[in-house]
């Protein structure tokens, strides 16, 4: 039962903003399909900015190794901000996007 | 309508980087999801360990987890220091040699290890402290200058089990014959959502630190 708690909290407040949305704000139906793929999105450039980031620390931390004497550890990468701010680098880039105009690739 | 611009195989660009994000978010949230809601991590770190060979050594070898700068080990040492100790004290090895060094500042965590040995009844003489490595391949290195030196050649080596298996190719390469006694294994106690992504988040650094040393030659 324990196991099932965080799933079912978080299909019951989902939910509840769908039934806020649809009802109270009445929000599109057929925007929840986009919303979705945007969300996508955002999470696939999110493990981009991840991917770059771990790979430019650990070529850092191996260059650093080679030309200093100062040893780092690799495991120094495995942080859990490291993935908050890729998310955070990912928004303000997908917004830039959307901002920019029609011209600008987008899903 | 957006002008789109042709690649080399004659498929939009556009289109290609479009398709890209949503995919490669959908994969991250499927594995994310599965990690967290079913056993695929306790499957996955379940073959890491191997077994445990509990047979009379020459020196227990406990490897380094880490230490915070006020002298604190992590879950990791303080696991792995306790188990070492309690195989001396089950008298499966008389000499008890204990890694792990500085962080940053503050006290090595190979000493506090020992003074939580010597606290713990185990004889001054029998400890071995060595803080100067800081990687499983410099504890093999360096656990091979400190012990053959001394005759040591069977070993009972003490990390926990998913990385047991990089850690004893490290000490046998060094010269070891290695009996692994990896603390207890954490694939069968683990269920919460939170716990499960950390033990993934162990198996696959481990995965990537054996590849590592796999393309460096150090296995």
């Amino acid at each position: 039962m324990g196991q099932l708690l965080i799933p079912v909290l978080v299909g019951v407040t989902s939910m509840a903003a769908y039934l806020v949305g649809a009802k109270g704000l009445r929000l599109s139906h057929g925007c929840i399909h986009k919303a979705v793929r945007r969300m996508l999105d955002c999470l696939g450039v999110t493990l981009i900015f991840l991917g770059v980031n771990l790979g430019t620390a650990v070529i850092v931390i191996l260059a650093a190794r080679v030309l200093t004497r100062e040893f780092l550890s690799l495991y120094l990468v495995a942080d859990e901000t490291l993935l908050v701010l890729s998310l955070i680098q990912a928004l303000i880039f997908q917004g830039w996007r959307d901002l920019s105009g029609p011209n600008v690739s987008r899903p | 309508m957006r002008p789109l611009q042709m690649g080399a195989l004659g498929r939009p660009r556009r289109m290609v980087w479009a398709d890209l994000c949503p995919l490669l978010g959908g994969v991250g949230l499927a594995l994310f999801l599965v990690s967290a809601f079913t056993p695929l991590s306790n499957l996955l770190s379940r073959p890491m360990g191997g077994p445990s060979a509990l047979e009379p050594a020459e020196a227990i070898v406990v490897l380094g987890g880490g230490v915070m700068p006020n002298g604190v080990l992590s879950n990791s040492s303080m696991r792995r220091a306790l188990h070492g100790i309690l195989l001396h004290r089950k008298g499966l090895a008389p000499l008890l040699v204990f890694f792990g060094p500085v962080r940053d500042s503050g006290p090595a965590e190979a000493e506090v290890r020992a003074e939580l040995a010597r606290a713990l009844g185990v004889a001054p003489r029998v400890i071995l402290a060595a803080a100067e490595p800081r990687t499983t391949r410099e504890e093999a290195l360096r656990g091979s200058v400190l012990l053959q030196a001394k005759g040591v050649q069977r070993i009972l080596l003490v990390t926990d089990a998913y990385h047991m298996r990089r850690a004893r190719t490290a000490f046998e390469q060094a010269g070891f014959e290695v009996l692994a006694a990896p603390t207890h294994d954490l694939s069968s106690g683990v269920f919460r959502p939170g716990e499960r992504l950390a033990l993934m988040r162990r198996v696959v650094e481990e995965r990537l630190a054996r590849l590592y040393y796999g393309l460096a030659g150090y296995l």
